[in-house]
Formats: C-alpha cells, structure tokens, sequence
C-alpha cells in the first residue's frame, strides 16, 4: 500500500539524507524504522506524509503518488489515508479529549452523530472512558499520548505514522503505549511505520528497517541490533 | 556586568524576532502621548496668545473697573482720577466693529477698536499708541484716523493712507489709515483710535468700557480695590489682570479639559496594547522564561527583565510621541488656528514653544503607562513555577488569574457610584473617572464574558451538526477565553470608545438641530451684521422693516452683554417678545415654568438659560437683582431654556420691560413671518431695496440651520480625529495579538496540518476566530460604550458646559464602523496568520525549539 | 515770549509718539504754514494790532487762539542761602479736530505743564512735565482770571491778585504763591508783540515782573521754606514764528532798581537776525521799546554739552539802544535734553544780569533751536 520508488532527498547546504530509497510496506504490515541521528528518518516520514517533496523518486500510497499532489491534494489524501503519532503528543489544549479524538473524523465529513460514537469507541478502548470531556491539561504524559494514538486512528487510516511515539514516557509507560498501539493498529487494519531510536519501541513491530546512508535494510526482530533505549 | 548583558542579549532577542508587535506598541505609545501633547502645547499657545493679548490691551494697570453692562457712564472717570492713590487713570472705549468688506466671516468679521486718550494711555499702554507720520502728528488725535497692527493691515488689505470703511448699525463710517502701532503682538487684529472720536463716530458719547488704573507707590492694592468695590454700586467691576486671565481660562477650560481627557483615553488604549503585547510575548516564552528561572534567574531578575522590556518600548514610544505631537500642533495650528475649531479664540496668532514641563509629564505618562502595561505580565512570568511551565499545553494557565471578576466588578461599581458625585471646580473628574472605571472594569469582565459567550455558542451550537471550522473556532474562543480576551480587548477598547463618542456626538447634533428648529420658528432673519458692539437698528429702521411688502409679523430683539463675574465670560441678555404665559411658545423650555399668576408683582420676570442655574444658582422662582437699566433691579427667574449657543449664560426678558428699564430704542436682531402668500426671495428682495438694505443681513431659516450645524460639525471635527486614532490603535492591538497568538500556536497548526487540515482551512479557521472574537468584541463594545455615553451625555456635559441633551444612538454609522471593524480585524488576523503558516508545519511539529 | 517746553513724556521709548505730539505743540504753535498762511486757518482768532487788552479777563483764557501760555521764572533763595532757578510753565493748545465732536474726550483743547528745578549743587536742570486734553475737571484753562491745571498741577490768580501754584513734579514739589509788586507790564505795543517782518506774525503778550515769591520746595522728602523773586509772562497767539526762523534766544530780568527788562531776537536759518525786541520799563513804570534795529545780540561765551554736542551761547551781549547788557548763567548746564522721547533739546536757565558792566539783577534766559532747526 506504500511504495518508495528511488526517493531522494537532499537539504540546501549539500546534505544528502536519502539517495535512491526504494521500499514497498504491505497493506496491515507494521514496521519500525532505526537508525543513527541525521539519517533521515524524520525526513522519510515528512515525504511519505506529503509534508515534503522528494528531489526525485516517486512515493505512492495506495497507488496514488503523493509526491506529485499539490499541497491541497496531499492534505485530502493525508487527511483520509494517514494517521500520526509524535513525541510530544501534540494534544490540542483548548479542546477535550472528545474533541481532539473527533478532529479528522470532522474533518473528513463524517456527522457529528457518528463521530460522536466512533470517538467514544476509540476513547474506551485506549482506556480513556469517562474522561471525554476532560480537557489535555489534567492528563499525564500516557495519558495524553493515549490520546494521540486515538485521534491517529479514529478515522481508520491506511498507514499511521509514528515518530519516537515514547520518546517522552517512562519505560512502563511506554511499554502500555506500545502494546495499546499495536493492537490498536491491528484492530483498525492499519499498516505502521515507526520511527524510533528505542529498542523496545521497534521490538514490538513485525519487521526492523536500519536507515543507513545506503538505504533502508530488512532486519529481524529478534536480532535487532543498535543501542537499547535507555 | 554579565547580568546586564545577558538583559541586553534577552531583549535584543525578543524585539529582533518580533519587530512588528515592538513597532505596534511603540506607535501606541507614540500616539496616545503625541495626541496629548499636542491638544496641550495647542490648547497653551493658544491660551497664552491669547492671555497676552488680552494683557497688552490692559497695560500695566493695576486695577479695571468695568461696567456689569458692556459699557460704563464716562463721569466715573473724573471719580477715579481724582480719588486718593491713583497715578493714572486710563478711560478705554474697545468696540468690535464690523468691517463691510469681510462681514461675511464668521467670527472673524469683525475688528477691535480700541479708543485712547493718548496722553493718558501713554504711560499706561505704550503698546497701543499709535505711530503716525512725522508730518502728522495730529493724527494721534484726529477723529477720522485710525492705526492698525500689522495684522489687522494685512488682513484687511490696506496701508498707511488708505481709507477704512467700518460699519455702524446700518451705515459705514470711513476712516483713514494712519499708521501702525508702536507694538502689536503678532497675528493680533486690533486698531487705535481717539477715544473722542471713536465715541463720537461710533455712537457712544459718554460711555466707556472701563477705566484702568495705576496706582501711586506704595498704595495697598487690595485694601485700595475693597474700599473702590465699596464706593461703587452694583453696576461695576474692579478687576485685576489676574481675573482678566481667569476669564480667559474659564472660557476654554472645559474644552481643554475634554480635549485631554481624549487624549488620555487614547493613551490607555495604548496602555492596553502594551499589557496585551507583554502578556502574548510572556506566553509565547513561556518555557524560555522558565529555562532562565532553572538556568539560574531569580524572580526579580525575571519580573525586572519583563517590566524593562515594557519601560524601553514606552520610552521610546513616549519620545516619539513628544516629537511627533509638537509637529502635529504646529501643522494642526496653521490649519484650524489655535482652539482645533472650538472657536474660542479668534483674532490671534499663537506660536508653538516648546514646554518642557509638559513634556516631562507626558513622557512619563507614557513611560510609566508602558510599564504599568507590563508589570501583570511580568509579575505573571515572575510567580510561574519553572517546572510546569515546561510541560507543553499550559499556556492557558497563564491567563487564568487575570480572571477573576472581583476586582472587575469593583471598577464597575466604583464607576457606577462615581456618576453620582458633583463635579470639582467646574470640571466633571468623576464623570472621567467614571468613564475609565467602566472601561477598566469592563476590559478585565472580558475573559469571563468571552467564555460564557462562546461556551453558550458553543452549546447552543452542538444542537445541530457543526461543520469543523466553526466548531474548532468556537472550542477554542470558548475554552481558552484568556487569551482570546487578551486580543479582544483592542477591539473592545476601540469600539466602546467610538460608540461613546459618537453616539454623545450624534446625541448632541441632534439635539441642537431640535433647539434649532425651535429657537427659528420665523421664515427669515435678519441682523445689521453677525455681531458687534456697533450694530443696531433704529425704531424707524425697524418699522421700515416691519411694514417691507410680505411681511405678516416681525419680533425685535435686542442683546447686549453683561459682566456678572470679572472671572467668568460675559452673559448675553436678549430682549425679545415673550408672552409670560407661554413662554416655551418662544423659547425651548426646559422643565418648571412659572406660570404668570406666580410671578412677584414687584419684580421684572427673566427666563434664564441652563448655565445661569449652574453657574449663578438662578434657580426657577428665585429672586435675583439684574444690574440693567440706571440703577439695580429685582428680578424674579421665571423659567429655565436649553441653550447650546452661549456657554457662559444667557438671559431673556421681555423687550417692553428692556425698553422702560434702559430707554435704549435699538435692537439688533428681526424674526419675520412671511404672508402665505409671499416668498422668501421676494421678501428678502424688498428688504434689500430699503435704503439700508446693502447692510442687512438676511437669512432664512434654512441657511442659518445649515451654518450652525455647519460650524457645529467643524467644532467636533477634532473628536473624529480622536476616534479615528482609537480604532487605529484598538486594529493595532488586533495586529499584534494575533499575530503573537499566530506565533504561539504555530505548533498547534502543524498538527493540524498533519491530521489533514489544508492551509485555507487554517486561514479561514483564523477568519473565523477572528470574525467571532471581533463580533464579540464590538457588542461589549456597543454596551460598555452606550454605557459611558450615558455618562457623556448626562453627566460630563451637563457638567463642562451645562447644558442638557437628548440621548440618541446613531444606529446606521455605529453599525458601518462595527462592520469596516469586523472586516479589518478578520483581514488582519488573515494577515497574521499567513505569515505564521509560511513557517514549516513540519517544523512545528518538533519538540527542539 | 517763550514758546519753549517740550514737554517730557513719563518713560520708554514706545512713549515716543505721544512725546513727539507735545512736542510739535509747543513748537508748531509758533509756526506759520505757508499755505495756511495763504488762507489762515478761520477757526483760530487772529491777534489785531490795536486790540487793547482788558484786565481781569484777559489774565484768563483765550481759547480761540491756537497756542496761549502762563510761563513762571524766578531765583529762589533757601535757608541757607543759596540760590535756585525755578520754571513753571503752563500751555494751552489750541487743536484743528472738528468742533462739532460733541464727545467730552474730544481734544479741542489741550493742557501741557513743564516745571524745572536748576540748583547747582546738582549741576544740571530737575524738571518734570504733564499733559492732557481738557475735560472732566481734571484739565483746564479757564476763561475770566488765571486758572489752569492739569491734575494736581495747576496755576491760580487768586482774588487779590496773588498767583499760587502747586506742582507735584517727579523729584520735586513746588508751593508758591507770587505776589505782584508791580502793574503789568504790557510788551510792544500796548500788549501787541511781533515776532516777525508779517504783522500777523504776533501775540498778545503781557508780564508779571518783580514778583515777589513765598512758599516752600520739597525734596528728598524734606521741605524747605523759599523766597525770591519771580517773572511770569502770559501770551495767545495764533501764527507766530516765521517760516524762515531757526529758533529764539530770550531774556526777562527783573532788575535790583525795580526796572524790568524783556528781550529777544528770532533767528533765521542763515544765521540772521529776522526780528528782535526788546523792552524796558523803570521802577515808575516809564516804558521804553527797541526796535528791531536798536537790538543786538552778541554771544560772548559758549558751551558745549556732553549730551548733545550743541555748543550754547550761555554768556550773552546785548545792546539796547545805547546800553550794553550781558547775562551770566547760574550754572552752564542748564539743557533740557529729551531726545530720548520728544526729539526736542533747548537750554533754559537763570542768569546774573550786568548793566555796562555793574550787577543790575537776575533773570531767566532761553536758547532753542541749537540742536537742530526747529521743523516748521
């Protein structure tokens, strides 16, 4: 459902980050992405979600080239199609739970009468029920990212991204995290990919990817290499 | 040393990364203190000039005496010759006489003549004395010469030798230049005669309009002036030039006063800015404020380095304000002269001088606003735990004290209860007081009402399904009402300010159009000239007019002046038909009228003006004693009537018992009724063909409406400016609140973008909360506005200038400027938020900035 | 005689117009416009040879003439002593303003007054002077007997024919009362003076010689009782000086043997003598007139002021007939310098007075026109 076709990717200054990336992510397939700092790894999240263009190569999801959409067109197609975790969790504060969890379903037309439901589904199963009209502020970090992974999912997006999605929780936590977005991505039938320097983050996906300056290389879980998160 | 650098570095860095907002405030600034000197250096030019002016007509007098009446009986003037301790005693005769070739300017048609006895005014007046050729030195004391200032040669166009054609009641009286002045002030329209033959030419034998007096050496002023009050009955004034000076202030003060107190409401919005730019800029720094706390800054350190911040934007906007408000009043005084329109002082030609007093107030003013601004954000910034201040998402906390309704709903109260107290000294300072309490208090209600307005939106809305834009907006304006209120507040200041004025101003237009239309009941008018000591219609003139083909009924008026107070301007007393039964038939009466069985046999009834009660306590039925006529008389105060032509007071009587009380057969002023059958153009064409029709001055009805709301519009024209600049400012304070808030919530549009919100529909959700905030804005706007315009109209009015008005709400103008504020503000939130987009969603996104 | 004072306007040079007025009437009264000597203004009476004068009331007023003047000469002697010069000086000025102005301010009439004080000690003329219009009792010169004032200045001709005067000068304060010891003495012909080749070039001109003055002078604020022995000179007329004429030297001496003598000579702008008088009446009242051509005037000393460059003639010959007099000044500053507000300076001032050779007695001596000619 994804496809990377030779993507390269350079910055003014002469850095080259990606030279020539080609990869093909199979529709419910969940895969973590590794790599040394300055890889590109943030980058190769920004073009899959159309919030970069490559400097050549072609990027398709679900046939259609998203690298070649104008910015309106890529966001209709981010807007239905992906789904996003980040770090810092980026809950809006001014709206509640419900409402952070509801924005792409609204976004995507769907009525208020259905989102309403669909959102309370996705806040009961991230643990969250009762909570839906507390506002991010009383939230712990988990909680708050908890959040995050319902919005990223409410409106079943084909490929959720995620970018060092417990870069800011404890072990604990991040572990629980994990574990929710992993059986949530399952019961969404979404594909993932994760960009994470953390171990434990990657170990939980079906398949390890190194981005290393030759390109992105198939790695085992089980013989994952790199450094342990902390 | 380092920690001052470090200041320099912190500052240098906030201001480089938000020129806009810096340059917002310091124009703030800069126009609030610029706006306010410059009403003041005018307002003193003017006042000075004119004061000086007024000095050099007095000479080195000590004492003035003058009659209550405008002119006094010249035997007084051998009385105080020759009474113990005076050196000199110096007879003046000063007329306004009407020039025929400018009769048609208002106000300024007409020339000061000043009538000397050279060998007295010498010593006393130097200034005055008239320099004529060296081969005619008699023309000092000729009876058809006269010497002019410099000014009064140039305005009327000739020179030494001319001939001058002034007017007396309906005929022209030529003089002939002979030369200048030995020292005239400049701009200063005057003319010397001989006092012999200004009496005699322009009919005033045996009247003076004061007699100055040098005392001997050595003479007790005051205990000199007692014994003279004593001697002298009710008819005189002694005065000093102290009361002259008195007078003059008197006659502008409330228009000074209401000039400044614009000017400082301008400054508060100004204020307001500043508080608001802080606040943002706290915010946004919100986690580089709490690094320098973690990093090592103690709290003062932090509260000094946001209060700095706030005192260097003040201090530069204060110092641009000082220049740019000193070339404002130049320009300003070459344009309208020297009262911004007010009319208050004509004739003269006020120089601007740098008044560093005034200067120093107003830049503190501005400085000290500035900081004052920044002291709640800084105070703010200063108490924040370091710790949860670095937790993203708290930026709302930092409003959240800023909240509380308490000290709101004090302000509002206090002004509530402060509409209730008297004015001080003539001026209404808790009407003012009032006015910022309300506007205080109502700017701090503002996160508490934003929030229950959008929250009930919100509800209300949730009803029905809500497309996203909306729904986003209204969340967001509902749930963080802090900081939407911070950016409101412009809006709200601006428009309570201009809903304030203008619906005093239209309140006040309307109701002089209504006193217009009932003062003017008659088809024309007529006068010998717009004004002036000289003017005047005999008995046979008048019945000439009277028996004019056309005419159905003509009333006779005669005013003439009278000096009730040598403090205060002087009071017109107008001498008309009045049927005593019914006098609102004549006059626009306002509340308790005498009916004719209650009036006192005894005593002449008067109907008096609003300012009369206020200023000389002539309530309705009250006994007074008049000083008209030869001796003092009783007169009883029959009614009161709604004037908004003369400040300072008027009265009117019955022209009948004018006539018995004085025997002067003048009058100035015709009222006449067209036959049904008779036209105003012929009418008026009948009356210029008497054989001193060439001076009448005709009017109908109709020009003379036009001309009073004409000059009435002109007089007001400086609070449109004032207006002006508020929204300026209160767009100002959009510009830059948003565009700060756009800047803060840079990440949160990321997320936004990244979730699959296009650009547009970001810029239209910005529209959006705009648009919403602004509305919000402009209905608080409206209601705090009517509120203060209450006060206005009922209060500081009556108070400045005692008059009463109708209130009345410009509904079509108020809502016009409501909509160019709606438009401007949601362009402007457009504008602040493009710039904010062009910076990477992706960018935003991430945690390392 | 004498058609001298300028009078001093108060202070500062503003008052520079107003001086300059005074000025002009003091002088122009004398000066004979060429035009209007063609048509003679109609409004002023002319002086007629012939016209006898009539005691008491032509002691008073004559108001139809343009200029009239009460001028007070005198040596005074303190307590201890020592001599002063006085000068009391009362103008009435005739105007040309329309004479229907029925105003009370109209300036018809005006009144100037000049007094000085000339006491060596000082070195130099105290003197004082006031103007006015008539009117309101404050200004006047009456019609019937002497009386003229200007404020607390004025000049009376009591019942008994004694003059009192009281001036109020800045510096000074006069009280006098002058007592005639004498008739009369009528000047010329009869009371009919020329003062130029043209017979209207004359006045009506009479004095008051020897009289004998009381009263005190306050200075300082201390007040002295004085005597001595005063001139007083009353003469209307309408035109006066010729148009040729530069400006007069003048005496009136009232002699130790009780003559009198009155002389004077006009002089032209080239330097000639365009008339001269001179009069002397002995103690028996025995009156003899000089001609023109038995007058000489001869300057014997000279002396330049400091202040004004101009050189005076302050020792004076002068031949009546066959006998030489010469006058000798009390001091020789004398000058009334006024530049600074009337542009006019003359000299004015008591002198000893010889008869060929032997002291005859004291009087008052007037230069004018020394500074520059008088403007006519």
């Amino acid at each position: 459902m994804l496809e990377l076709r030779d993507v390269r990717k350079g910055y003014a200054g002469g850095r080259q980050v990606l030279s020539g990336l080609s990869y093909a992510l199979a529709a419910g397939e969940y895969v973590a992405v590794m790599g040394e700092s300055g890889v590109g790894k943030s980058t190769l999240l920004n073009l899959i979600a159309g919030l970069d263009v490559p400097d050549s190569g072609e990027i398709r999801i679900d046939g259609i080239a998203i690298s070649s959409l104008d910015d309106d067109a890529a966001t209709r197609l981010r807007r239905r199609r992906l789904g996003f975790v980040f770090q810092a969790f980026h809950v809006l504060p001014h709206l509640t739970l419900q409402q952070n969890v509801a924005l792409p379903l609204l976004l995507n037309g769907v009525s208020v009468k259905h989102a309403e439901a669909r959102t309370q589904d996705m806040l009961d199963a991230v643990g969250l029920h009762g909570k839906a009209r507390q506002f991010p502020r009383q939230l712990s970090g988990g909680e708050m990212q908890r959040v995050a992974i319902a919005r990223a999912l409410v409106h079943r997006p084909a490929l959720l991204l995620a970018d060092e999605p417990t870069g800011n929780l404890d072990p604990d936590t991040a572990r629980d995290i994990l574990a929710l977005m992993r059986a949530e991505i399952r019961e969404n039938g979404a594909s993932a990919m994760i960009v994470t320097h953390s171990r434990l983050a990657a170990e939980t996906a079906d398949r390890i990817l190194v981005l290393t300056q030759a390109g992105l290389h198939s790695m085992e879980p089980s013989s994952a290499g790199g450094r342990a998160h902390p | 040393m380092q920690a001052m650098m470090l200041r320099r570095w912190l500052l240098w860095g906030e201001w480089r990364a938000h020129v806009p907002q810096a340059a917002a405030v310091v124009a703030a600034i800069a126009l609030g203190v610029a706006l306010g000197f410059a009403v003041h250096l005018i307002n003193a030019a003017a006042y000075n000039e004119f004061a000086a002016a007024a000095r050099s007509l007095s000479g080195e007098s000590d004492l003035q005496v003058r009659g209550v009446q405008a002119t006094l009986d010249e035997t007084l003037y051998p009385f105080l010759a020759q009474r113990d301790g005076v050196r000199i005693a110096n007879p003046v005769l000063e007329l306004d006489i009407i020039v025929p070739a400018h009769a048609n300017e208002r106000r300024h048609g007409m020339l000061k003549v000043v009538g000397l006895d050279i060998f007295r005014a010498a010593a006393i007046a130097p200034d005055l004395v008239g320099i004529p050729e060296e081969d005619n030195l008699f023309d000092l004391l000729a009876d058809d010469a006269i010497f002019l200032s410099p000014a009064a040669m140039e305005w009327l166009g000739v020179r030494r030798g001319d001939p001058l054609p002034l007017r007396r009641g309906t005929q022209v009286v030529t003089l002939r230049v002979a030369g200048g002045l030995a020292r005239a002030r400049a701009g200063q329209r005057l003319g010397v005669m001989d006092i012999g033959a200004l009496q005699w030419r322009f009919r005033q034998l045996g009247r003076l309009s004061r007699v100055e007096l040098q005392l001997l050496p050595g003479v007790d002023r005051d205990a000199f002036k007692a014994a003279l009050v004593r001697d002298l009955d009710e008819r005189h004034l002694v005065t000093q030039v102290s009361d002259q000076e008195a007078r003059v202030a008197n006659m502008s003060r409330a228009y000074r006063v209401n000039l400044n107190m614009l000017a400082l409401v301008a400054l508060f919005t100004g204020a307001f800015l500043v508080f608001s730019t802080q606040m943002l800029s706290v915010v946004r720094r919100r986690h580089q404020l709490a690094l320098l706390r973690v990093l090592g800054f103690t709290r003062a350190q932090l509260l000094w380095q946001i209060a700095l911040e706030g005192a260097i934007l003040g201090t530069a906007g204060a110092l641009l304000g000082l220049a740019l408000g000193h070339a404002a009043a130049a320009a300003a005084l070459d344009l309208f002269g020297g009262d911004l329109g007010g009319g208050f002082f004509s004739g003269i030609q006020p120089q601007i001088r740098f008044d560093p007093a005034a200067a120093g107030v107003f830049f503190l003013l501005g400085a000290g606003i500035a900081m004052l601004g920044s002291m709640a954000p800084a105070w703010e910034a200063a108490r924040t735990h370091p710790a949860p201040a670095l937790k993203p998402g708290s930026e709302d906390h930092a409003y959240a004290r800023l909240a509380s309704p308490w000290p709101a709903l004090a302000c509002l109260a206090a002004g509530g209860l402060f509409t209730q107290l008297p004015p001080v000294s003539g001026l209404p300072v808790f009407g003012y007081l009032a006015v910022a309490l309300l506007l205080i208090g109502g700017i701090a209600l503002m996160p508490r009402l934003a929030a229950s307005a959008f929250s009930g939106l919100l509800s209300l809305a949730a009803r029905r399904p809500l497309r996203v834009i909306p729904a986003l907006a209204l969340s967001r304006l509902a749930n963080a009402p802090n900081q939407a209120a911070v950016a409101l507040g412009g809006v709200l200041a601006s428009f309570t300010l201009v809903a304030a004025m203008g619906i005093m101003v239209s309140s006040f237009r309307i109701s002089v159009d209504e006193w217009l239309r009932h003062i003017l009941p008659a088809d024309l008018y007529v006068q010998t000239a717009a004004a002036g000591d000289t003017r005047g219609l005999t008995p046979a003139e008048a019945e000439m007019i009277a028996a004019a083909p056309g005419i159905l009924r003509a009333d006779f008026f005669r005013s003439t002046q009278l000096a009730l107070d040598p403090a205060r301007p002087g009071v017109t007393l107008i001498a008309r038909p009045i049927d005593a039964a019914d006098p609102a038939a004549t006059l626009p009466m306002t509340g308790t009228t005498l009916p004719p069985a209650a009036l006192p046999r005894d005593a002449i009834p008067v109907w008096v003006s609003e300012a009369m009660v206020d200023l000389y306590g002539h309530t309705p039925g009250k006994r007074i004693t008049l000083p008209i006529g030869d001796a003092p008389r009783d007169f009883v105060v029959a009614g009161v009537w709604r004037d908004y032509g003369r400040q300072f007071g008027a009265i009117q009587m019955r022209l009948s018992d004018y006539r018995s009380l004085t025997r002067d057969p003048l009058v100035n002023d015709a009222a006449l009724w067209l036959r049904a059958d008779a036209t105003a153009e012929d009418a008026m064409a009948s009356l210029q063909r008497l054989p001193f029709g060439g001076v009448l001055d005709i009017s109908a009805r109709s020009r003379i409406r036009a001309l009073s709301l004409d000059i009435f519009d002109r007089s007001f024209a400086v609070t449109y400016l004032l207006e002006a600049v508020a929204v300026i400012i209160g767009l100002l304070g959009v510009a830059a609140g948003f565009s700060a808030q756009t800047l803060a919530r840079i990440r949160e549009f990321g997320v936004l973008r990244h979730i699959g919100m296009t650009r547009r529909q970001i810029l239209a959700l910005l529209a959006a909360e705009s648009g919403l905030l602004t509305a919000l804005g402009i209905v608080l706007g409206f209601v705090l506005g009517g509120c203060i315009s209450l006060i206005l109209v009922f209060i500081v009015n009556p108070q400045s200038f005692h008059w009463t008005l109708q209130w009345h709400l410009p509904g079509q103008e108020l809502a016009a400027v409501a909509l160019a504020l709606l438009l401007s503000a949601s362009l402007t939130a457009l504008a602040a938020g493009r710039r904010a987009l062009a910076d990477n969603a992706v960018r935003a996104v991430r945690e390392d900035w | 005689m004498t058609g001298r004072a300028r009078p001093r306007p108060p202070r500062g040079p503003a008052l520079l117009a107003a001086g300059m007025l005074l000025a002009t009437l003091c002088w122009a009264d004398a000066a004979v416009d060429p035009a209007a000597e063609a048509e003679p203004a109609p409004r002023f009476a002319p002086v007629v040879p012939g016209t006898p004068l009539a005691f008491p009331a032509d002691f008073g007023a004559h108001p139809d003439f343009r200029t009239e003047w009460w001028y007070a000469t005198g040596w005074l002697e303190m307590p201890d002593g020592r001599p002063l010069g006085f000068q009391v000086t009362f103008f009435r000025a005739a105007t040309e303003v329309d004479r229907a102005n029925p105003s009370h301010f109209s300036p018809k009439q005006l009144i100037i007054a000049h007094a000085a004080l000339s006491d060596p000690a000082v070195g130099r003329l105290l003197h004082d002077q006031r103007s006015a219009r008539e009117g309101f009792g404050l200004a006047y010169a009456r019609e019937g007997d002497t009386d003229v004032r200007l404020d607390d200045w004025h000049l009376v001709r009591t019942r008994n024919g004694h003059y009192e005067t009281v001036i109020h000068a800045d510096g000074f304060t006069l009280r006098l009362s002058l007592a005639p010891t004498q008739p009369p003495m009528k000047q010329d012909r009869d009371g009919y003076s020329r003062k130029g080749p043209r017979p209207e070039q004359a006045s009506h001109y009479y004095s008051e010689p020897h009289l004998r003055v009381s009263g005190s002078v306050t200075r300082d604020g201390s007040t002295m009782p004085i005597k001595g022995t005063a001139w007083l000179d009353h003469e209307w007329s309408t035109a006066y000086l010729d148009p040729d004429a530069d400006g007069w030297d003048w005496v009136g001496a009232s002699l130790d043997d009780g003559s009198a003598l009155m002389a004077f000579r006009i002089r032209g702008k080239d330097g000639s003598t365009i008339w001269a008088y001179a009069g002397l009446r002995d103690a028996a009242g025995r009156f003899t007139l000089y001609e023109p051509g038995q007058v000489d005037f001869q300057p014997r000393r000279t002396w330049r002021s400091p202040r004004t460059g101009a050189a005076y003639p302050v020792e004076m010959q002068i031949r009546t007939g066959t006998t030489e007099w010469r006058l000798l000044p009390l001091q020789d500053d004398q000058e009334l310098d006024a530049r600074q507000s009337t542009g006019a300076v003359y000299w004015e001032g008591a002198v000893t007075v010889t008869r060929d050779g032997r002291p005859a007695g004291r009087g008052y001596y007037e230069l004018t026109g020394y500074v520059r000619p008088l403007r006519l």
